[in-house]
C-alpha cells in the first residue's frame, strides 16, 4: 500500500528525514513512534501528498506522490496534527463540504456523511458550529473527514492527542474496528497506545528508521525481553554466583534483603535474548533445596526498548 | 470545475457569515450614496451635461473607495488559511493549486461586484425620478462598469497574491494597499501637468494609466487596448499566486 524508497526531506538545508525506506502492507495498523522532531509529521506530510520529497520514491497505492498526486490524494484519509479546521462551519457543513471536495459522487454524500458521523459519535452535536464545539469533538471531527470519502487507507498524526481518557478509548476502539478494512498508518507518542492497536511498529529518531517490528519483538531486544524476580531464603552472594553460572543467564542481582526477614532475599535474573529461563532456574532453585516463596516474571515495556532504541 | 464551485461555496460562505462582510456593504453603500447625493447637488445647481453628471460619481471618493476595498477584501484570502493551518486540510484533498486561486479569486470578485450595485440602484432612482429632464447615458455608463470590472479584476488579483504571501491578515492588507495605491499613483504620472518628459513617451505612457482609461470609457470611447492590458495582467497576477502555492509547498 505504501512503499517508501530512500527518502530525504529537507527544508533549507535541514533534513528533517535522512534516507528512509519502508514498507506498510495492504490491511496493516502501523504505528509510527519517535520522540518530538523525529521527522514523524513531515514523512506523513510526505505520504499525504502535501509535501513533496527532496529526494527518494514515495509510492501509495501503487501512484507516485508527485507525479499522480490527486490519484493518491482520492484514496487516502489524512488527519494532519492540530487537527485544523473551519471554525465558522457547522460539522454537517463541513463534513459535506469535505466529502464534496474529495470528489464523493453527489448521490453518496449524505450517506458517507451519516456513516461518518456515527463511528466518530458526532450526532449530537451535526447542527453545532465547530469554533464552539471542545478539542475532543474536534478532534472527531478531524477523524470523520479523514474517513468520509471512504479512503483505502488512513493516515493519522496523533489522532489521540487532547483526548480524555474516555475519548482515548473510544479512538482507540475506532481505529482498530476501522483496521479491520482499512490500512491505517498513525503517529503516536502513547506507547501503551501501540501496543494495544498496532500489528507493527516503526521507530524513527532524527530523521532515521531505528527499528521496524512488531511490538513483542521490539520487547525482545530490551534485555532478553524480560527477567524473573525470586524471593528466597538463602544467602544473596550463593544465589547469584549459581545463577551467573548458567549459560541462559546474562545477569543475576541482588534486589534487596527483607528487613523484617533477614533470611530472605529477592534476586532478579536476566535472560540472554530470545532464552526463557523459568525451568532452569526452578531446576537450580529445586536442587540446591532452597525456600521459594516467588517467582514471577517481568515483562520488558515498550516504553523500555523505546528508551533502549532511541538512545543507541 | 466541480472542485471550484465547491470551493467557491465555501469561500462565499465564509465571506457571508461574518458581521464584517455586512458592514463593509453598508460603508460601501453609505460612500456611494453620499457621492451620488453630491453629484445630484451639482446637477440641480448648474448646467450639466449628462455624461459630466456621471463623472462627477468618479471622482475623489469613487478612487478612495475602490482603492480602500482591495485589501479589505482580499487580505483573508490565504492567510486565514495559513494561520489555521487549514491550507494543509485543503492540499490534502484532491485540490490543484490554481482551482483554489481561482475559487478564492471569484469569491473575492462576486463580492466586489456586489459592493458596487448600489451605484446602478442610484441610477436606476434617478432615470425614474427624473423622467426626461435627466437622461441617464446607459452606453457610457455600461462601459464605466466594465472599466470598473477590469481595474476591479487586476487589482484583487494583486489583493489575493499579496495574502498568499503571508501568514499575517494585517501584513497582507498593508501590501496590497500599498501596491494598489503605488500603481494607480504611477498611472497619474503621466497625466500630470508637471510632467517633464518627451511629449511622445508622455502620449505613449497614457496608454497605462488607468485614470484615462476609465475617463475614455466614462466618455463612452470604448478601446480594446486596456480591455486586454488588464485580462493579461489579471491573468498573470493569478498564474504567478499559483507558482507561489506551489514553491510554497517545496520550501515550507
Amino acid at each position: 500500500m505504501i512503499k517508501v524508497k530512500n527518502l530525504t526531506k529537507s527544508y533549507s538545508g535541514f533534513r528533517a528525514v535522512q534516507d528512509i525506506s519502508f514498507e506498510v502492507n495492504r490491511g496493516e495498523i502501523v504505528g509510527f513512534l519517535g520522540p518530538n522532531g523525529a521527522g514523524k509529521t513531515t514523512t506523513m506530510r510526505v505520504l499525504a501528498a502535501y509535501l513533496p520529497p527532496t529526494d527518494g520514491d514515495v509510492r501509495v497505492a501503487g501512484f507516485d506522490v508527485v507525479k499522480d498526486t490527486l490519484q493518491v490524494r482520492r484514496r487516502i484519509g489524512y488527519m494532519p496534527e492540530n487537527v485544523p479546521l473551519y471554525h465558522d462551519m457547522r460539522v454537517d457543513e463541513f463534513l459535506r463540504f469535505r466529502a464534496r471536495l474529495k470528489g464523493t459522487a453527489s448521490r453518496k454524500i449524505r450517506e458517507r456523511v451519516e456513516t461518518v458521523k456515527g463511528l466518530c459519535d458526532l450526532k449530537e452535536v451535526e447542527r453545532k458550529i465547530i469554533g464552539t464545539l471542545s478539542k475532543g469533538y474536534r478532534q472527531r471531527v478531524g477523524l470523520a473527514d479523514a474517513m468520509v470519502h471512504d479512503p483505502e487507507m488512513l493516515i493519522l498524526d496523533e489522532p489521540t492527542i487532547g483526548l480524555d481518557p474516555k475519548q482515548i478509548i473510544a479512538v482507540r476502539e475506532l481505529i482498530k474496528s476501522l483496521g479491520e478494512h482499512h490500512t491505517i498508518l498513525l503517529s503516536t507518542h502513547i506507547l501503551s497506545e501501540v501496543e494495544m492497536i498496532c500489528n507493527r511498529v516503526i521507530i524513527i529518531n532524527r530523521g532515521r528508521i531505528e527499528a521496524s517490528d512488531s511490538p513483542d519483538n521490539l520487547k525482545k531486544v530490551v534485555r532478553g525481553g524480560g527477567a524473573l524476580l525470586l524471593e528466597l531464603r538463602a544467602a544473596a552472594a550463593t544465589v547469584i554466583e549459581k545463577f551467573e553460572a548458567l549459560t541462559d543467564v546474562d545477569d543475576a542481582e541482588l534486589v534487596k534483603v527483607q528487613p523484617d526477614d533477614p533470611a530472605w532475599c529477592r534476586i532478579q535474573v536476566f535472560a540472554k535474548p530470545g532464552c526463557d529461563l523459568r525451568d532452569t532456574i526452578f531446576a537450580v532453585v529445586r536442587k540446591e533445596g532452597w525456600d521459594l516463596r516467588e517467582m514471577s516474571r517481568t515483562r520488558a515495556t515498550l516504553e523500555e526498548a523505546f528508551v533502549e532504541i532511541i538512545q543507541d | 470545475m466541480m472542485t471550484i464551485w465547491t470551493l467557491y461555496r465555501r469561500e462565499m460562505g465564509s465571506i457571508f457569515v461574518s458581521p464584517v462582510a455586512y458592514l463593509v456593504m453598508a460603508a460601501c453603500s453609505l460612500i456611494q450614496g453620499f457621492s451620488f447625493a453630491l453629484h445630484l447637488d451639482h446637477l440641480n445647481a448648474q448646467q450639466e451635461t449628462r455624461i459630466s453628471a456621471l463623472q462627477a460619481n468618479l471622482g475623489f471618493f469613487f478612487w478612495l473607495l475602490l482603492l480602500g476595498q482591495i485589501p479589505l477584501l482580499t487580505m483573508r484570502t490565504f492567510s486565514e488559511e495559513y494561520k489555521m493551518g487549514t491550507i494543509e486540510m485543503l492540499l490534502t484533498a484532491p485540490v490543484r493549486e490554481w482551482e483554489l486561486v481561482l475559487a478564492k479569486y471569484f469569491g473575492v470578485l462576486t463580492f466586489f461586484l456586489l459592493l458596487w450595485t448600489p451605484v446602478i440602484i442610484n441610477l436606476l432612482f434617478l432615470y425614474a425620478f427624473s423622467g426626461d429632464h435627466v437622461p441617464v447615458p446607459w452606453p457610457q455608463t455600461g462601459l464605466c462598469y466594465l472599466m470598473l470590472l477590469l481595474i476591479g479584476m487586476f487589482y484583487l488579483a494583486i489583493g489575493v497574491l499579496m495574502s498568499s504571501m503571508t501568514r499575517n491578515q494585517i501584513v497582507a492588507a498593508v501590501l496590497a494597499f500599498v501596491v494598489v495605491l503605488s500603481l494607480f499613483l504611477l498611472s497619474l504620472l503621466p497625466l500630470s501637468p508637471w510632467f517633464g518628459g518627451d511629449r511622445e513617451f508622455q502620449l505613449w505612457l497614457m496608454n497605462f494609466s488607468t485614470l484615462q482609461h476609465m475617463w475614455n470609457f466614462s466618455n463612452g470611447i470604448f478601446d480594446s487596448r486596456p480591455v486586454v492590458l488588464y485580462l493579461s495582467l489579471t491573468l498573470y497576477v493569478l498564474f504567478v499566486n499559483e507558482r507561489l502555492l506551489v514553491a510554497r509547498r517545496h520550501t515550507s
